[in-house]
């Protein structure tokens, strides 16, 4: 208790209020804006938190991840464009309620379901957690090492439609890790002679332009020269009926969109786009009336809006306590942590208590704060923004990627690494190699890297070591059976196609 | 899956992993076996990628690029911005690039779009430099100023 207490006094002070009032508005906005996505708008924040406080810098992460998922469901409502991924769900019933005059409804409804799966999602990981970090006392290097390489190979996996495009992704990452000086012997590796690579590809460099650049090319590509009419953005008022509210609580409760989303966030790889519509599917069988779904049903957005919420804190629960990120916001904020010199993983609980039980005090705060700041009137205001011709930001963004990638070391050569991650995360995007697994391979590489040779010094050079622990062997199972559940899936699919039907 | 997209795609993943394992050769110890394991292990998936998209028998048109014009536009405006950083100076260039995308886009609302560029500038500059006082390099156009001056 006295964690959580120490926790709350420090994110009380004036600078985490601030950053997560402003944070969570600027979160909405971006969420609103479609194009911009929660990971874009994080990772060019990123180089901007160097000089701040952590708790600072995680109250601006927690803020704009929660709004922007809330923000997501503005343009889903008004003008069925998810303004995220995990807003298309959103869009099969606020878009018909918002046609037949009932968007302020919508909206109000998308913003209290996002509130209460987010709320709900950040009680799961102050409960979660601490219990999941006490487990890890009992690891060793062997185990570090399987747990690197579990969240790797599940993320790999999980993440895009082919998984060995997938694990090669994270490979790529692994190796794009080993750049530098290698810290155990000194050697330098992979550096082509440049002095400027001793220290490796700079992580927010590269991730700024694997996740910024991209948007912003195909932001190009739609060559949006007008944006949005007034009349397409005018909000007419629908109260709620009598028992109109409550009757959602079911929804949220009972039919589970909070229930399924904590579970889809903790799943590494998994990310809120499927919390969201596994959400809404639960919501619509368990209905009375389930083809009104799809046509305007309010229970439709209210699962849908508290199901991807749901997945924002939960993700936090694998990266904070194991160090493996549940989807790629959760990799920003382990990156946050390296920035300021943290070190993600199992000892960050033990070594950081108040960073870690503040960090999960403002993904509860901030969620609060959606109740507040995303009612209909801040909603208006953001859904203004739409009229903006697309092709104005897109010189905007690129602005605030070099700008932010310069200020981090200040050499001009970044620049041109950034763009040159931003145009092959664009053609990787193209051909179906996800980036996730890239960034977190860079992330947990070096982890992997020293926690193998550590284990293989302690045990004199013997490989068994890896797998005879019962611990790292239970890993190392998981790890396998990850890797090759995919193949497995794949024969059962063959061999039932190859039976011929009996008749 | 593009069949023809995914073999390239296989090949350059194998040779950046055959080049990775090649290189690691040459670093001693344990600090080239860990790179030199990673780099095979590429060489073999991207391998892979290509065995599977022989052996299957789908073969679904994927365009690389979906406007290629308007693609080819941003990536060049974008490439001289960044090269026109170290001359000019970022809120320079960031002023003429704002101005110069919209315009090689397609966008004729010239005041529209120097309203926007001025504002926006007038934003980065608070953000970047008063709130934040990062440090950025001396324009070069009030180097010029206070030379002429």
């Amino acid at each position: 208790m006295d964690f959580y207490v120490n926790a709350f006094t420090q994110v009380m002070a004036f600078g985490p209020l601030t950053a997560m009032l402003g944070a969570t508005l600027l979160g909405v906005f971006i969420g609103a804006l479609p194009g911009l996505n929660p990971v874009m708008a994080i990772a060019l924040l990123l180089p901007l938190t160097y000089s701040m406080d952590p708790l600072v810098a995680l109250a601006m992460v927690a803020g704009i991840y929660n709004g922007s998922m809330y923000g997501g469901a503005i343009p889903a409502i008004l003008l069925r464009i998810p303004g995220t991924p995990a807003s298309i769900a959103t869009t099969f019933d606020g878009f018909p309620m918002a046609d037949r005059g009932e968007a302020s409804k919508a909206l109000k409804i998308a913003c209290w379901s996002s509130a209460i799966g987010g709320i709900a999602s950040a009680i799961a990981l102050m409960t979660m957690g601490p219990i999941l970090a006490r487990l890890t006392l009992f690891f060793g290097p062997a185990e570090y090492f399987w747990i690197a390489i579990f969240g790797m190979a599940s993320v790999g996996v999980m993440v895009g439609s082919d998984p060995i495009k997938g694990i090669m992704a994270a490979v790529l990452g692994l190796l794009i890790g080993t750049m530098g000086i290698d810290n155990l012997s000194g050697q330098a590796r992979f550096t082509f002679g440049q002095t400027w690579l001793l220290g490796g590809l700079d992580l927010i460099v590269v991730l700024v332009g694997l996740y910024a650049l991209p948007p912003v090319l195909q932001l190009a590509e739609k060559r949006d020269l007008m944006g949005l009419s007034a009349a397409q953005l005018k909000l007419a008022d629908a109260p709620f009926a009598k028992g109109e509210l409550r009757g959602l609580f079911p929804t949220w409760l009972r039919a589970s969109g909070i229930g399924i989303g904590i579970g889809v966030g903790i799943l590494p790889g998994a990310g809120g786009n499927i919390a969201a519509f596994l959400s809404y599917n639960a919501v619509k069988n368990a209905s009375d009336d389930p083809d009104s779904f799809g046509k305007g049903n309010p229970q439709g957005v209210a699962a849908a809006e508290c199901g991807n919420n749901a997945d924002n804190a939960a993700s936090m629960i694998p990266a904070l306590s194991l160090g493996i990120p549940g989807n790629v916001v959760a990799a920003l904020v382990l990156s946050a942590l390296t920035i300021h010199g943290l070190q993600p993983g199992p000892q960050l609980f033990h070594q950081n208590p108040t960073l870690v039980g503040g960090f999960m005090m403002e993904m509860l705060i901030t969620s609060v704060l959606i109740f507040a700041l995303g009612g209909a009137v801040a909603t208006r205001v953001f859904a203004q923004f739409q009229r903006l011709p697309g092709v104005l930001l897109v010189p905007a963004i690129l602005i605030l990627m070099c700008v932010g990638v310069y200020v981090i070391n200040g050499r001009m050569v970044d620049l041109w690494v950034m763009l040159g991650a931003g145009l092959a995360g664009y053609f990787l995007e193209k051909v179906n190699v996800p980036l996730a697994p890239i960034i977190l391979g860079m992330i947990l590489g070096p982890m992997a890297e020293q926690s193998i040779r550590r284990a293989l010094l302690i045990s004199r050079g013997d490989p068994t070591e890896l797998f005879t622990r019962p611990l790292s062997a239970v890993l190392a199972v998981l790890t396998l059976l990850i890797v090759i559940w995919p193949l497995i899936r794949v024969l059962r699919r063959r061999r039932s196609t190859d039976i011929p039907p009996t008749t | 899956m593009e069949k023809r997209q995914d073999i390239v795609v296989g090949l350059i993943f194998s040779g950046i992993g055959l080049g990775a394992a090649w290189m690691a050769t040459e670093y001693r110890g344990a600090s080239g076996n860990y790179p030199m394991a990673l780099g095979l292990i590429l060489m073999l998936l991207g391998a892979a990628v290509v065995i599977k998209v022989i052996r299957s028998a789908r073969n679904e048109p994927r365009p690389l690029i979906d406007a290629p014009a308007q693609m080819i536009i941003a990536t060049v405006v974008a490439a001289v911005y960044v090269a026109a950083v170290v001359p000019l100076v970022f809120y320079t260039a960031s002023f003429l690039v704002m101005l110069a995308m919209p315009l090689a886009l397609g966008f004729r609302r010239i005041v529209y779009a120097l309203v926007v560029a001025a504002v926006f500038i007038m934003l980065v500059y608070l953000v970047f430099s008063v709130l934040l006082d990062k440090p950025l390099p001396r324009e070069a156009i009030l180097s010029l100023l206070t030379a002429g001056g």
